[in-house]
């Protein structure tokens, strides 16, 4: 199935290390857009950047020095991300979110998706 | 879509134990030429020849031959056959091209219609542009590659300037079947997002042939401003594995 749509796009950056209630960051941000039922999240890891806290995070062999810069790709309708803003406020110390309109088509296979 | 009337038909010669970056080169050609939205092609395999190196290529019962000759064919118009002959001269390597005019009396008709991606020669662009993102699933296959790597070829195919692929470390989508009792962090169900930049018209143009390819998935449009665009002409995808010219 095919369906076509504008939408709104956030890219959410902060550091692997950040944590939220104990867990980390983007895998408590990717719970919460599951529940809100936000169409596409993804979690991307860079190899080295620097951000809103102006120290260099590098992605290291090292598991004790790693904090990766971490970048959050998610889409779906303007509702929707509007939704999930409040919680980003909350959720996101220190980092960054940036959004952008876009326009979205989305193949699905009614036979294995979920809605 | 062919037409009835004037066409080229186009024959090249491989040997069959050519490969083009690890894969059978006949089946690189005939990517190459799906990706570029040839009207049809037929791969038919010779039981004995020679060619240009004047080794006798035979099928034996007792013995296995991987040389045999290959002869790739199709029939297209000659303002398509001229768009892509440039790539597929490099593509077929050492092997022989040959064109004949020829024509249709009727042509083959589609199960379905569809639209064919224009073969536009590739411009400098700068200024107003599309950033495409395309989200799929990892293990998503296109015939028998990698989805994501089929598609890179697919746009490199079709001139698209630049794309490149990353891949998520967690994620969820329209290309994952997301149920409640199932964790959703599995490591091994990565999303992958490729991010393609090109004029508008281009990435349109596109569109058709990830409609084809894509099964489930997210294709996000959004507009950029191209700044700097610089790449060295001479960096072509030359054979890396083509024996030397002789």
């Amino acid at each position: 199935m095919k369906e076509q749509f504008n939408a709104r796009m956030l890219r959410v950056h902060f550091g692997e290390n950040d944590r939220w209630q104990g867990k980390p960051l983007h895998e408590a941000i990717l719970a919460r857009c599951l529940e809100l039922g936000i169409a596409e999240a993804v979690v991307f890891r860079g190899i080295e950047g620097y951000g809103s806290a102006s120290r260099i995070r590098h992605a290291s062999h090292w598991p004790r020095g790693k904090d990766a810069p971490i970048q959050m790709s998610i889409i779906d309708t303007e509702e929707q991300i509007a939704k999930l803003i409040p919680y980003l406020d909350a959720m996101v110390e220190e980092g960054l979110v940036a959004a952008s309109a876009v326009e979205v088509i989305r193949y699905s296979n009614p036979a294995t998706s979920p809605k | 879509m062919l037409q009835p009337g004037k066409a080229v038909k186009v024959t090249i010669y491989l040997s069959d134990g050519a490969t083009h970056h690890g894969v059978p080169l006949y089946s690189s050609i005939l990517d190459f030429l799906f990706y570029r939205g040839v009207a049809g092609a037929t791969v038919t395999k010779g039981i004995a020849g020679f060619g240009a190196d004047h080794h006798m290529h035979a099928a034996n019962l007792v013995e296995i031959s991987d040389r045999l000759p290959i002869k790739i064919e199709f029939i297209e118009s000659r303002e398509k056959v001229d768009a892509i002959l440039g790539k597929l001269e490099e593509l077929a390597g050492s092997g022989l091209i040959e064109m004949q005019e020829t024509t249709v009396a009727k042509p083959a008709q589609a199960s379905k219609p569809k639209t064919q991606p224009p073969a536009a020669a590739h411009l400098k662009i700068e200024g107003k542009a599309q950033m495409m993102r395309i989200f799929v699933n990892e293990e998503d296959r296109w015939k028998a590659k990698p989805l994501y790597e089929a598609l890179v070829e697919a746009m490199r195919a079709n001139d698209i300037a630049g794309v490149t692929v990353y891949r998520g470390i967690l994620g969820y989508g329209a290309h994952r079947r997301v149920h409640k009792d199932q964790p959703l962090l599995h490591p091994h169900h990565a999303s992958v997002m490729l991010s393609a930049i090109d004029t508008a018209d281009k990435l349109r143009a596109f569109l058709p042939l990830v409609d084809q390819m894509v099964q489930e998935g997210l294709v996000v449009f959004s507009d950029v401003d191209i700044i700097k665009y610089a790449y060295r002409a001479l960096e072509t995808d030359k054979p890396a594995d083509k024996p030397p010219a002789e």
